[in-house]
């Protein structure tokens, strides 16, 4: 993990309604951009900047630290409080307490931080009541114990605390990268880097007008967008929402283990369709609680007497799924019919399941 | 006329391989591409890839009558899901709907839910023309568009490829139109490839 400088501007953390704190953050932005090019800005009040390059090159980790401390002292006439560790979490509170982390030290001073640095208030109470007290002891129990007792969130916590992620959830503004550009006059740049999601233009008008036109002649749902999220299979990972809804724009395309590998299927169904997969000698092909298929199958049935005949299959993948609260045992297999179509089913709770056709 | 639509470049860009297979490289503005493949052969894979270069380059796109879209193969073939409208159910209106988007969007995949009347191709077809949209017609040859197409990819054979899994299959097109694509030619395209993209056998 790469070791930061966190500078903590403290007069520039909370917003004045007269605009001076956005032209000051920039102001400090660009002073620090001239001594080191990666200079950021995480958020109204915290400056990140990589430490190596620039100790480097002037000569020492005390002369970058008294260089960026002038720096903002002349910019907006107030000392900032500065930090050093390994990612970005423990930097910013190295900041906060006017602290160098040696390095590869970070992983311990994060182990001995209080647990109320998590910023959760149930967790910390409950994690106290078991005798936890430091992030290090909440890093060390079981998450899958963390899952039996906690949200989502608390396991994304959890990452942090174990050190797999370098920074917070809420560390950083999105929309202040934004915000700058557009006070320095930028606009374009963004429009064009965001598109749908910064700054309009008439296409989206005129596709937002479209989309109206079929909305008063079918009906609201009738226009739906697309978006991706986590999941394993391509059923999981598609989200279709009428158009217009607000998670419209909600996008997630993180790494996900044990996703089922491209290619996808070109049709995925909404609501999957029962179907039975047959042996050579016609018995039903069951998928064992070990994951394996009790015979290889040759047929499948859609509803009789539609019938066809595998040449090929692979599988059966299995996933399972939220083992913390609710069994749920399915598994992919992937098949070729000799009619030359392809198919993704799903076995679940002892029945088999149309998913996907590769049309 | 609006002044925007004469600003607008006369073609859609595509994408690789079919670049290489259309007279001028690109979907001309106005024009209708009929897609025919026997179900469940590749055929709206094959439309779905043709919508992926215009679509990673800023233009919208609406997909009318697949009840189902594959959104990860879509995603997977390059489409920018940002810019896509689908209307997945259109019941009897799909023409109707269609007519619709055609000022919103530079593309419009159409799969009519049974055999196209002849009167509701034509008509969209003569609006396509005049909002300089492109349409794409999804048809099967049991239920063919009724009317010539300006492009013409006709699905002949689809075979796959798998190991441990479906790895890729190969179909084989038969491209041809009006204009210099008349000759019409057959091309082997890999739709989808192990990255579930297109490309050039």
């Amino acid at each position: 993990m790469e070791q930061l400088l966190a500078v903590w501007v403290e007069s520039l953390a909370l917003e004045q309604p007269d605009g001076s704190t956005l032209r000051n953050t920039l102001s400090v932005l660009d002073a620090l951009d001239a001594l080191c090019p990666f200079s950021e800005v995480v958020r109204l009040g915290l400056y990140a900047l990589p430490l190596r390059g620039p100790s480097r090159f002037f000569g020492g980790d005390e002369a970058v630290m008294r260089l960026v401390r002038e720096c903002v002292l002349e910019v907006v006439g107030i000392e900032p409080k500065l930090g050093v560790a390994e990612g970005l979490f423990c930097a910013e509170l190295a900041a906060q307490r006017e602290l160098v982390v040696p390095l590869g030290s970070s992983d311990a001073f994060r182990r001995a931080q209080p647990l109320d640095v998590l910023g959760r208030k149930d967790l910390t109470t409950t994690c106290q009541r078991l005798g936890l007290h430091t992030v290090g002891a909440f890093a060390d129990v079981d998450p899958a114990r963390v899952g039996e007792r906690f949200n989502r969130h608390a396991l994304y916590l959890h990452r942090v605390a174990r050190g797999e992620l370098s920074e917070m959830e809420g560390q950083r503004d999105p929309r202040l990268a934004r915000r700058l550009a557009l006070l320095r006059g930028e606009e374009e740049f963004f429009e064009e880097q965001q598109g749908f999601f910064g700054q309009r233009g008439a296409s989206d008008d005129r596709a937002d007008a479209a989309a109206h036109r079929v909305r008063r002649r079918l009906g609201a749902q009738a226009v739906v967008v697309a978006s991706l999220r986590g999941g394993r299979g391509p059923e999981d990972r598609a989200t279709l929402v009428p158009w217009g809804s607000p998670q419209a724009n909600v996008r997630d395309v993180a790494p996900w283990p044990g996703q089922l590998a491209a290619p996808s299927p070109a049709t995925t169904l909404a609501h999957p369709v029962p179907l039975q997969l047959r042996d050579a000698v016609n018995r039903p092909v069951v998928l064992s609680t070990r994951g394996t298929l009790s015979a290889e199958p040759t047929t499948v049935i859609f509803s009789s007497p539609l019938r066809r005949e595998i040449i090929w299959h692979a599988g059966p993948w299995p996933l399972v799924e939220r083992w913390w609260s609710r069994h749920r045992r399915r598994a992919h297999l992937q098949m070729v019919l000799a009619s030359g179509e392809a198919l993704l089913v799903v076995a679940e709770s002892h029945r088999w399941w149309l998913v996907g056709i590769y049309d | 006329m609006r002044p925007v639509s004469l600003a607008k470049s006369r073609t859609v860009p595509l994408g690789e391989p079919w670049r290489s297979f259309v007279p001028g490289g690109a979907l001309r503005r106005g024009s209708t591409v009929v897609v025919q493949a026997p179900v469940g052969l590749g055929g709206l894979s094959l439309a779905l890839s043709l919508l992926s270069e215009a679509s990673a380059l800023g233009h919208w796109a609406a997909v009318v009558g697949v009840d189902d879209p594959g959104v990860v193969a879509m995603a997977e073939l390059g489409v920018d899901l940002r810019r896509v409208l689908f209307v997945p159910r259109p019941r009897g209106a799909w023409a109707e709907s269609a007519a619709d988007l055609l000022d919103g969007v530079d593309l419009l995949l159409v799969r009519p839910p049974s055999r196209a009347a002849h009167g509701a191709a034509r008509r969209l077809m003569d609006r396509v023309r005049e909002r300089g949209t492109v349409l794409i017609a999804l048809s099967e040859p049991r239920a063919p568009w009724p009317l010539p197409a300006d492009l013409f990819f006709r699905v002949t054979q689809a075979e796959w490829v798998a190991s441990s899994r479906l790895d890729a299959r190969y179909l084989t097109v038969h491209v041809s139109g009006r204009g210099e694509a008349a000759r019409g030619t057959e091309h082997v395209v890999v739709v989808p490839n192990r990255r579930g993209r297109a490309e050039a056998n």
